[in-house]
């Protein structure tokens, strides 16, 4: 797995407020992103309406998961690939560098995958001596900074041209520059080198087709086509959700898909792959696994509550017109999966008691729901989570997240419904708060153990009289 | 024996489902539907399109390629198409040595143009992404492709043709077959794709039906490469400006050949 740290959400979270530049760079992708995708949407020939038969096809295929994916592997199977099917992300990465070390790999490129990213498949591969490199411009520049992708599409939005400019002037051992075209050629350069000597290509999948037997890999770059061309070898991980069932499907979701991750009508790039190359085929790579995955996707579809999550496309669309994500930036989030996903996701996936921090961040707002090309209710799926947290739940595991509020509004809930205990906290309310300090008629701070509510804001102080004493006087 | 971890996975997924475990019925529910009537109406738009409406779609696809910038040009015939490609071997330069070479598909409409024949007064070579020996593992074959690959590293330009071209995105859909290489639309600088205007159709729903419902397509399928491209590769990861050539080819040419002879 990759590394949790999900704990440390408000401090991450504090800071990112604080970085000048990762806010106006949030900023700048949230202007450009949120509306366009939203334009279009509003292009689409069907309308923006569109969104809503890709959730029943999103649904429909979730719905029937078992036979569809038993139906891709026999494809993909008849096709000469070879189809592994990973319990847990250990399981995955073992198979892996199964692969690899029985045809002696030295060199792996890799096209952006989360879902490696959620497994830690990098890191394994380096502890077994193996290179990896990310051939993604965005993630190319965050790997040679050691750091992690901070969007699930643009995941070097938090770097300048001049940090871009030093970190090849170091890395790559040419001079500083900050033109993005000359940075640009100098990556692709370097990354030119790594594909034609590497032995292994890795990617994701976006959308497997269930009847043909196909993977689906988009991209602007090119960077997923010379990973799944060059190398012998092309293994490719997928979520066991990211599949549908036909072709159709395919006309619906592709189109989705690009206006929502990139306001695109068509990405640069789509490829159907369907195993490795046939003889004759002067290119392609002599072997192609595909590795589905599980790692607590199950435990979502088994949840009514949280099956719709597995409708998810992974384009970021909610990620760009998030409140809060816009603020607090992708590190925050303290795992794979920012945003608005990464607040439903992530709790499943690592522990909602460990993430819980993200459900409780969002703001409930609904844009996310709006900005999703297949119109998944995440606000529900956050107040689910949040009720889980209130009351606890035993089959995820949840305890109550906070036991001295729990008693409190148990306290509050058994004194409003006695009126005479109800009248009595008024009556003493109204006279102690005479003696909290106050500005323009607020109060500006609650003593203890409430003084959490008025840290950032004030709060108006309790009528004199209460309404029912002035409805009995009218 | 379950290596792949198939059985205990879709079984886990059942459980989740609270599915039954025989699920034939479910399976045809699903695959191997028949034709809609909706799909029948379509493919048969296709087939009777006429010649006026396949100029729109023409002008559909050119204004289609220029927000992206990929260059659309109409050409009436094979003999003018092979004089622009002269043009453009002429104008560009390469990119990594300055040796310049070109890569081309073993392809009907591509050989028709004589590029061997057209290049040769600029001493460019012209090289065929095409194996000889189509015998998978024998020596000759590996030693064959490696030379291919080295030839498509060194060319600047590429030479293709496509199945489809989708007016609606301007993206040319390409099958991998024996003699048509995917490193041609991607290793080189520069990508040329030549293809008749018969080839352009409307989009991915009339795309889709024709790979599925029409004889002439339903048995090859998507082969096992099926690859859109919709203009040069690009990037906007360094403060969101795009840049063009990110890995793939930096510019992109579709020369669409509008007289039929």
């Amino acid at each position: 797995m990759a590394e949790i740290t999900t704990e440390n959400y408000l401090s991450e979270a504090k800071r990112a407020i604080k970085n000048q530049v990762l806010q106006n760079a949030l900023e700048d992708l949230q202007q450009r992103f949120g509306t366009a995708t939203a334009l279009a949407y509003q292009n689409l020939p069907e309308g923006p309406g569109l969104r809503f038969k890709a959730h029943d096809i999103r649904m429909d295929t979730i719905e029937n998961l078992d036979i569809i994916l038993e139906k891709l592997a026999a494809n993909i199977q008849k096709n000469g690939g070879h189809v592994f099917f990973a319990q847990d992300g250990q399981d995955a990465v073992d198979y892996s560098l199964q692969v690899a070390r029985r045809h002696n790999v030295k060199g792996v490129v890799k096209g952006k995958s989360m879902v490696t990213e959620e497994i830690g498949l990098n890191n394994a591969f380096i502890e077994a001596g193996i290179d990896v490199t990310e051939t993604d411009l965005g993630e190319y520049i965050i790997q040679l900074a050691g750091e992690h992708p901070s969007h699930i599409i643009a995941p070097a939005i938090h770097k300048t041209r001049n940090d871009v400019g030093k970190l090849f002037s170091e890395k790559l051992d040419i001079p500083f520059i900050t033109d993005p075209p000359k940075l640009t050629q100098a990556a692709r350069k370097a990354l030119r080198e790594k594909f034609l000597s590497a032995d292994m290509g890795a990617s994701g999948c976006n959308l497997a087709c269930a009847e043909t037997g196909h993977i689906t890999t988009v991209s602007n770059e090119g960077n997923i086509r010379m990973a799944a061309t060059m190398p012998k070898i092309h293994i490719a991980f997928m979520g066991m959700e990211r599949v549908v069932a036909r072709l159709e499907d395919h006309d619906v979701l592709i189109r989705l898909l690009c206006r929502g991750a990139s306001a695109q009508n068509m990405s640069t790039y789509v490829s159907y792959i369907g195993g490795p190359r046939y003889p004759g085929q002067a290119d392609g790579p002599e072997e192609f696994h595909l590795v589905i995955l599980d790692n607590g996707r199950s435990r979502m579809l088994a949840d009514e509550d949280f099956r719709e999550m597995l409708c998810c496309i992974r384009c970021a669309a909610c990620l760009n017109v998030c409140p809060v994500y816009g603020k607090i930036g992708g590190h925050s989030y303290g795992f794979t999966y920012s945003g608005p996903v990464g607040a439903v996701v992530t709790p499943l996936l690592v522990g909602i008691n460990r993430a819980k921090d993200l459900c409780l961040g969002e703001t409930l707002c609904g844009a996310c729901q709006d900005a999703c090309p297949v119109n998944i209710d995440i606000p529900r799926m956050l107040l689910v989570l949040r009720q889980k947290l209130a009351e606890g739940d035993p089959a995820w595991g949840v305890t109550p997240a906070n036991r001295k509020e729990r008693a409190m509004y148990s306290a509050w809930s058994w004194m409003i419904r006695n009126r005479k205990v109800y009248d009595l906290f008024l009556k003493m309310t109204a006279f102690g708060q005479k003696f909290l300090p106050q500005k323009d008629g607020m109060i500006r701070r609650l003593p203890p153990p409430m003084h959490g509510w008025t840290k950032s804001r004030d709060m108006k102080p309790i009528a004199a009289e209460s309404f029912m004493k002035r409805w009995k006087k009218l | 024996m379950d290596n792949s971890g198939q059985v205990k996975f879709i079984r886990r997924i059942k459980k989740a489902l609270g599915h039954p475990k025989e699920d034939h019925r479910r399976m045809a529910e699903f695959f191997n539907l028949p034709i809609s009537e909706n799909d029948r109406t379509i493919l048969k738009h296709i087939k009777n399109r006429t010649r006026q409406e396949k100029r729109k779609l023409l002008k559909t696809l050119i204004e289609a390629a220029k927000p992206i910038n990929l260059n659309v040009i109409m050409l009436p015939d094979v003999s003018s198409v092979t004089l622009a490609i002269a043009d453009l071997v002429e104008q560009k330069e390469p990119e990594w040595g300055s040796k310049k070479s070109v890569m081309s598909w073993n392809h009907p409409l591509v050989e028709r143009l004589n590029l061997k024949e057209a290049l040769s007064a600029q001493n460019v070579p012209v090289f065929v992404s095409e194996l000889k020996n189509e015998e998978e593992q024998s020596a000759s074959s590996s030693d064959e492709r490696q030379r291919l690959r080295q030839q498509v590293i060194d060319s600047y330009i590429g030479i293709t043709s496509a199945d489809f071209c989708m007016a609606d995105t301007a993206t040319l859909v390409m099958r991998t077959r024996p003699g048509q290489a995917r490193a041609v639309s991607l290793v080189p600088l520069i990508h040329v794709a030549v293809i008749g205007e018969d080839q352009i159709i409307a989009d991915l729903k009339e795309l889709y039906v024709l790979l599925k419902w029409d004889p002439e397509h339903q048995k090859e399928t998507l082969t096992n490469c099926m690859t859109f491209i919709s203009g040069p590769s690009k990037t906007a990861d360094i403060e969101a400006n795009m840049v063009h050539g990110a890995h793939g080819p930096r510019e992109v040419y579709i020369y669409v050949i509008t007289n039929k002879d």
